[in-house]
């Protein structure tokens, strides 16, 4: 899933500084279950804006509406009727969602009140690491399902490089060295033979955005356009 | 906040397994299956580390009550209403209360059961103790389990007599010790000094006598001879081949001695049985200390654990006597009659899921105390299951989940007409109570006419863990000058937990108001017991002064 953290309160306040009716947008799945963009967490933000502006001579009002997700236009669509009626739109979804919603409502000012941070695992309540780095180029299949983009601070493909320290890394001894771990995993595996062979550098094509067609879909694409 | 949430408040009608599992093949849970199955319920009984198919352990039954035990585990083995799982183990356990489903692991085979609510009746395991005083076992150097066997046999009791043994009991050095325990080493004491010629000397650091019969016990083998040495500190204990010294310094003559008995035996511990923890794991209940299962709650019957449906007697809990364990019995056994009676039930729910509105984040299976969500495509809750504490209806992320009595939009309701109840210039505080104990230590209060500030509103909740962040803040928004969050005592919630999630999110709700600019004294939080209304009224009038002096 996709996480995100919210943002510094004093950051969302400058943020919709001078604007007067704002819609809090939440997100119904990842900034959901992550515990930061769902209906509660909407609500929470709301009465804490409202409790700011209480001592204010005109306070802002504050909407409230979480959609199930802000990546598509059909759930978007779903605040059409009141969206109009906002003069700034506030929300808590990832980075992808806040970009759609503002695509969807150009005319409309759109804030973010979360920061999106990684791709990771739910390892219990409120507690997340990170797991993927979208690279585009998955090498899981090579590495024991260990991803070295991710858990190695250098990123490295070929590993691991002379700061391996036991089994940590250099830069911290709290942090497990990735090629270590890959190392561990294959051995247990009896696929060791992986670990020496050379795997091609990524295709860094995620250095400009990217559009991915499921390749049973390209047709329906085809059709739209 | 959720304010249009559907709610299905129709009773469900419900079956329930009339199949009780019971784990445990000792006197304890023999005696369960016996009275299960008095009552009209079909017992499976997993005796659990026992080497031939009913070869129940009784080594731990006091002597005067072998003869009860056996007819016991006779009639259990007898017993058509009672299918025994001879050398199972439990491995797997799911489902909710009136239907769970156990796989039992049978030599290679996997057994699958059925039942309605299941019994942990484990025993104690009995850990010898004599290396803590250095000695090493032999003949004449015994444990305590060794010497009573001793003297169950005919054969091996007159040898001691015929040796005219003096006997030494090393007792309360190596360990605390309890009642129990006591009670088998007085018994051996007695029947010691009950046999011509011979003597017993007792080292003992505190007597335990505190259960019933005890003290007489006590008093009985010291006019029959035996002579006790109540010390602080252990005695030296040397062991030489086979010759024995226990040099000690009496406290009474004041003077070191060395005495040399022909015989020594040493105290044991009883321990938690060690197949309590994977039973926990499994079953999903709350260990206790010290390996016994489940912690102990003020608002629960002991037998009870926190998942409904599973209960924990005798010595699975703690160090029970036979007595004791079989009172547990019948306290199980008016549970189980309560749970399942005939099989049918009616119930209404306590909580519902907003099945559209659930992003199965599994944050309330997570959560909940009483293990009583699972989840299909959506999160489902077992209503037989759910005791209503409103713990995951406070930490589901998308509002999803209501309490049928207390749902948000009720809530949010509450505290608007709490938080703008007019009050000539006094501060308004609205305190949110746990209804098991400060909504009641409230109540009292007022019954008893203590000053109490005039704008305080009390909302009542099932427990603090249903005390939303967003609640709080809520009722900071619509007007509220201080909020109290008033939970049940640390270790003392009813649904185990429900306190530490308020306290969680009072500490949350304390960084949302520094950044927010709010003075953090309107917020309180504290802990009371129900009878605790002289304190519940010092918390707020407490908070009123202070909030009097900031607007001052």
């Amino acid at each position: 899933m996709i996480v995100a953290e919210r943002k510094p309160f004093d950051e969302i306040k400058e943020l919709i500084q001078g604007y007067k009716k704002i819609l809090i947008v939440g997100c119904g799945t990842c900034v959901a279950v992550c515990l930061t963009g769902g209906e509660k967490e909407v609500g929470v933000l709301s009465a804490e804006l409202k409790l700011s502006q209480k001592s204010e001579s005109a306070p802002a009002s504050f909407g409230e509406a979480t959609v199930q997700r802000q990546c598509d236009f059909e759930f978007l669509d779903e605040i059409k009727d009141i969206a109009g009626e906002y003069d700034a739109l506030l929300s808590m979804a990832c980075g992808a969602g806040i970009q759609f919603l503002a695509e969807r409502y150009p005319e409309i000012p759109v804030f973010p009140a979360v920061n999106t941070t990684f791709i990771g695992v739910n390892k219990d309540v409120g507690w997340y690491e990170e797991r993927c780095k979208a690279c585009g180029t998955c090498v899981l299949g090579m590495t024991g399902g260990v991803c070295p983009v991710t858990m190695c601070a250098k990123s490295l493909f070929n590993g691991p490089c002379g700061g391996t320290n036991q089994e940590s890394c250099e830069i911290n001894k709290d942090q497990p060295c990735a090629w270590h771990m890959i190392y561990e995993r294959l051995s247990k595996q009896g696929r060791l033979e992986n670990i020496i062979k050379i795997c091609p550098p990524n295709d860094w094509r995620n250095q400009k955005p990217q559009t991915l067609i499921q390749p049973g879909y390209e047709e329906r694409k085809a059709l739209s356009e | 906040m959720n304010t249009n949430t559907k709610l299905q408040t129709d009773m469900e009608k419900i079956d329930l397994s009339k199949d009780i599992a019971v784990i445990g093949g000792g006197y304890t849970g023999l005696k369960a299956a016996s009275r299960i199955s008095e009552s009209g319920y079909h017992v499976i009984l997993v005796p659990q580390h026992n080497d031939a198919d009913f070869n129940f352990s009784v080594l731990d039954v006091p002597s005067t009550e072998i003869n009860r035990v056996k007819a016991l585990e006779n009639e259990v083995a007898n017993n058509t209403n009672v299918e025994i799982l001879p050398k199972s183990t439990l491995v797997e356990a799911t489902g909710v209360p009136g239907d769970f489903t156990l796989k039992f692991l049978f030599a290679d085979s996997v057994i699958e059961k059925k039942a309605g609510a299941v019994v942990v009746a484990t025993d104690t395991a009995v850990n010898p103790l004599n290396t803590i005083y250095g000695l090493n076992p032999a003949e004449n150097v015994v444990s305590l389990s060794e010497f009573e066997n001793l003297l169950a046999s005919q054969d091996t009791k007159k040898e001691i007599q015929t040796g005219q043994k003096t006997v030494a009991f090393l007792v309360g050095f190596a360990h605390e010790g309890s009642p129990l325990l006591m009670k088998r080493i007085l018994n051996s004491v007695s029947e010691t000094v009950g046999m011509d010629g011979c003597s017993a000397y007792v080292y003992v650091n505190n007597i335990k006598v505190a259960d019933d019969g005890l003290e007489r016990l006590y008093k009985q083998s010291r006019d029959n001879g035996a002579i006790y040495f109540k010390l602080e500190k252990s005695p030296t204990v040397m062991q030489e081949n086979e010759s024995l010294t226990v040099r000690f310094h009496d406290p009474v003559i004041r003077k070191d001695i060395e005495l040399n008995p022909d015989m020594i035996v040493c105290e044991e511990s009883m321990i938690a049985d060690e197949t309590n923890l994977s039973l926990a794991k499994i079953l999903r209940i709350d260990q206790g200390p010290m390996g016994f299962l489940q912690n102990e709650n003020v608002h629960r019957l002991p037998v009870n654990s926190n998942r409904e449906g599973i209960f924990v007697i005798g010595s699975a809990r703690e160090v029970q006597s036979l007595s004791q364990s079989w009172t547990d019995v019948d306290n199980m056994v008016l549970r189980v009659k309560q749970l399942i009676g005939d099989g049918e039930k009616s119930i209404s729910a306590k909580a519902v899921v907003d099945r559209e509105k659930c992003t199965i984040c599994l944050t309330c299976y997570r959560c909940c105390p009483h293990e009583a969500i699972s989840w299909d495509d959506k999160a489902i809750i077992s209503q037989v299951a759910c005791q209503g504490c409103g713990i995951c209806a406070s930490e589901c992320p998308m509002d999803a989940i209501q309490l049928i009595d207390f749902t948000d939009a009720e809530m949010a309701d509450r505290i608007q007409k709490a938080a703008s109840a007019v009050t000539a210039n006094t501060p308004k505080l609205v305190a949110f109570c746990c209804q098991n104990s400060a909504y009641e230590a409230g109540m009292t209060a007022k019954a008893f006419n203590y000053q109490l500030p005039a704008g305080l509103q009390l909302i009542k909740v099932p427990c603090a863990g249903k005390i939303d962040i967003h609640y709080i803040l809520d009722a900071l928004v619509e007007g509220a000058d201080g909020v109290l969050v008033l939970a049940c005592h640390h270790g003392n919630c009813k649904s185990e937990s429900g306190n530490t999630y308020a306290k969680w999110r009072i500490n949350d709700a304390y960084r949302k108001l520094e950044q927010i600019g709010i003075e953090k004294n309107r917020l309180e939080f504290a802990t009371l017991a129900s009878n605790m209304a002289v304190d519940f009224a010092r918390i707020v009038i407490d908070m009123e002064k202070r909030i009097s002096q900031k607007k001052d």
